[in-house]
């Protein structure tokens, strides 16, 4: 269970090691209110939509990164105020643990009755 | 009229399905000697009152007929003729008589296509056929009646939700549905095999028809959705990971591991169980996917016609259906059994296998993915969103090992390959490719760690599958669909890579200047149409030497009262300018979003290439084997 924590934590690392660092205010926006899902639209992420709650919701993130805030803590911030719902990228807890590591137990699995099907003779 | 004709044709055909899963069930214990006339005669009867009722439908719909419900909810006089009779499936109740349409001619063909395969076989597989036509037909009957009536007769429909009046997506759910419905063939082709023993090469062959029909339909239908929310969604993206686009995406991937797999049975006599279950699972998530789209569980923008209850009943159904099949698998498992065979390391066999893993995976991710969060609402009331970063996190790593083995395993031997020596001009042809990202990706603003190696590869394989073209060891088709599945790969790369966007706030006259262009708002043009008010935009990018005009719309419907976002799309070979505008509160400003999308037309056309590569196989004459 450790090593598949670890496996799912190098992946997210490697994916998000992004190599031109983005500075620009604009397009850390863009790359927070992305990952944000609009909560009274059907569907829609924040940055997508252009209803009062997207909006506000942007200006906010925009606000925050201007105090100097990290990405993860304004997700923090957000989802302590409208609760988990609203990120896109479901964190590894408890309660996301089988959903990020079904498909990887998944792959592991099949792997190994391929190995049992597969002679090197 | 039409209202008792629909109606009325339903219950004859009911009639039917259930006359013949009686009759079929006495005589598939006895030993035939040829098929009963009357099964085929009673089929097409059946299909006949089908039709009928469909055309009913589509009847009311064109002489909008508003004594029938259906067409009261979903239709009004002043929608144009095409989007009047494409609202007959536009709506649950419509769509699900167009599903059963589509069942009961799939048999139909199947009854007349299958003469050289065992009696017995076809007797099963129409009894299994004609329970699934039965649940729906109570289905329809029951929950969904689309021939309701309602007195007094209003003078006028409510319209239809105008997103959905677009000429891609009125042809996209038959296309869909055409899929769909094509994997109950092969379920019931499955479980009817299973039980007289025949799984080998010639089942193999006779079956390979309907995976690649179903495959091809779905593949196209996956495609005319993406196209449909490129353009009107009016956000740019081609895939959102919408749980109602994942729902047609993962029988894709069990239908591509079964179109390989099918491909060992028919050549090899091998891997007949997960033949097997392929096919099963394949048509339950076609059918979870019809229960999940139709019972408003999923949050998504699509569920424009949901009902709770109603997923009640699909859902029992489909239970009913696997614990069938799961019944009948364990129970008839052995009989085709044949010699446990290992297949060597390096071989076709084995590619394959690989091919399956990976296709397994991805199912698995999707699968989770869109269902994860219904289970754990349910479980614990906590509501989380899985979203477009979940799906790239764990699918994207997977792609590399994935692009690897499909460069090598489609050109390896069947039984058994020799162990690969260093060959000089794959070794030059990696180093060329790695030449050309170095290039590509120097230009890139946001090039992240994993996009280098994925872009070597599939450069990399993009140059193979050219190269095989010239090679003589395989079949065109599987050359042509490789060829398409690399460069859409290679293209959804490059897009995402060199994709930017420009938002802003403008109004007529104002222009803005963004990297090396101009973005100039000229007018708008407001006009009275049909059924809704237009507002067009004059805009015109400027770029150093060139000028490209682009007129978005946006669209005021009044039934229901809608606003609807037109993108304007200028597409050339290399790019796509995409521009939309939207009306904002304080008077006179406009909210605009320019995108410069590069190879677009590329994410289609090699789709395109794709489904080609299956029509070829499907077309394919000649019995010759590689």
């Amino acid at each position: 269970m450790k090593h598949l924590k670890i496996l799912i934590l190098v992946i997210n690392f490697l994916l998000n090691f992004n190599l031109a660092h983005a500075s620009d205010l604009d397009l850390r926006v863009e790359q927070i209110t992305k990952n944000l899902r609009c909560l009274i639209c059907q569907g829609q992420s924040v940055y997508d939509s252009q209803s009062d709650f997207a909006i506000s919701m942007k200006l906010v993130v925009k606000k925050k990164l201007e105090e100097g805030k990290e990405e993860k803590q304004i997700y923090e911030y957000l989802k302590s105020k409208y609760g988990e719902w609203i990120v896109y990228e479901p964190e590894l807890n408890p309660n996301t643990f089988l959903l990020w590591s079904i498909p990887l137990i998944l792959f592991i699995f099949g792997g190994l009755l391929i190995v049992r099907k597969v002679s090197i003779k | 009229m039409s209202n008792y004709f629909g109606n009325y044709s339903l219950y004859f055909a009911l009639i039917a399905s259930l006359y013949l899963i009686i009759k079929s069930y006495l005589v598939s214990n006895k030993a035939l000697k040829y098929l009963d006339k009357n099964f085929i005669l009673i089929t097409s009867i059946q299909t006949l009152m089908i039709t009928i009722s469909f055309i009913s439908l589509v009847f009311a719909f064109i002489y909008s007929d508003f004594s029938n419900e259906t067409v009261f909810n979903n239709s009004h006089t002043l929608k144009p003729m095409f989007y009047k009779i494409s609202g007959s499936w536009g709506n649950h109740e419509g769509s699900l008589l167009l599903w059963l349409l589509v069942l009961s001619v799939f048999l139909f063909i199947f009854l007349l296509k299958s003469g050289s395969q065992n009696i017995k076989y076809r007797v099963l597989t129409l009894l299994f056929q004609q329970i699934i036509i039965a649940g729906f037909l109570i289905f329809i009957l029951l929950t969904s009646n689309p021939f309701n009536m309602i007195f007094p007769i209003p003078s006028e429909g409510l319209g239809l939700n105008p997103i959905l009046q677009d000429p891609a997506l009125a042809i996209h759910p038959p296309i869909l549905y055409l899929g769909y419905v094509g994997t109950s063939i092969i379920f019931s082709a499955s479980l009817a095999s299973l039980i007289t023993g025949n799984i080998g090469e010639a089942w193999a062959r006779h079956i390979k028809k309907w995976v690649l029909v179903s495959w091809i339909f779905l593949t196209i239908g996956i495609l005319l959705g993406s196209i449909w929310a490129y353009y009107e969604l009016g956000w740019g993206g081609f895939w959102f990971w919408d749980p109602v686009e994942n729902v047609s995406l993962m029988p894709w991937f069990c239908l591509t591991a079964l179109l390989h797999t099918v491909v060992v049975l028919e050549r090899r006599n091998l891997f007949k169980e997960w033949t097997i279950i392929l096919s099963i699972t394949t048509f339950s998530l076609s059918m979870s996917g019809t229960f999940l789209v139709r019972s408003g569980i999923l949050n998504s923008i699509h569920t424009f016609a949901n009902d709770p209850s109603r997923g009640l009943f699909i859902l029992s159904f489909l239970f009913i259906l696997i614990l069938m099949a799961l019944t009948i698998f364990f129970f008839n498992q052995n009989k085709s059994k044949g010699a446990i065979k290992e297949s060597f390391i390096f071989s076709k066999e084995t590619a394959i296998l690989v091919n399956n893993w990976f296709m397994m995976f991805f199912l698995s991710v999707v699968l989770v993915g869109t269902i994860y969060p219904i289970f754990l609402e349910v479980l614990n009331g906590s509501k989380i969103s899985v979203g477009p970063p979940f799906y790239h996190n764990l699918l994207i790593p997977f792609l590399i090992p994935f692009l690897v083995f499909m460069s090598f395993g489609p050109s390896l031997k069947w039984i058994k390959d020799n162990v690969r020596k260093f060959e000089f001009d794959l070794f030059v042809i990696f180093l060329i490719s790695i030449l050309i990202s170095y290039f590509i990706l120097i230009k890139s603003e946001k090039s992240f760690l994993l996009s280098i190696p994925l872009i070597i590869l599939s450069f990399y394989l993009l140059i193979i599958t050219i190269k095989d073209f010239f090679s003589k060891k395989s079949y065109l088709s599987q050359k042509v669909s490789h060829f398409g599945f690399s460069l859409l790969i290679l293209s959804i790369l490059l897009n995402s890579l060199f994709s930017f966007e420009f938002n802003s706030n403008m109004k007529v006259g104002d222009q803005r200047v963004f990297n090396d262009k101009i973005i100039i708002l000229k007018d708008v043009i407001v006009q009275d149409i049909d059924n809704y008010k237009s507002l067009k935009a004059n805009f015109e990018i400027k770029n150093k030497n060139t000028t490209i005009p682009l007129t978005p719309e946006v669209r005021i419907y009044q039934q229901p009262f809608t606003i609807t976002s037109e993108a304007a799309i200028k597409t050339t070979l290399l790019s796509d300018n995409f521009l939309v505008f939207n009306i904002l509160k304080d008077d006179g400003y406009y909210n605009i979003r320019y995108q410069y999308k590069p190879l677009m037309i590329w994410i289609w056309m090699s789709t395109i290439l794709i489904s080609i590569g299956g029509v070829l196989s499907i077309l394919r004459r000649n019995e010759k084997k590689y």
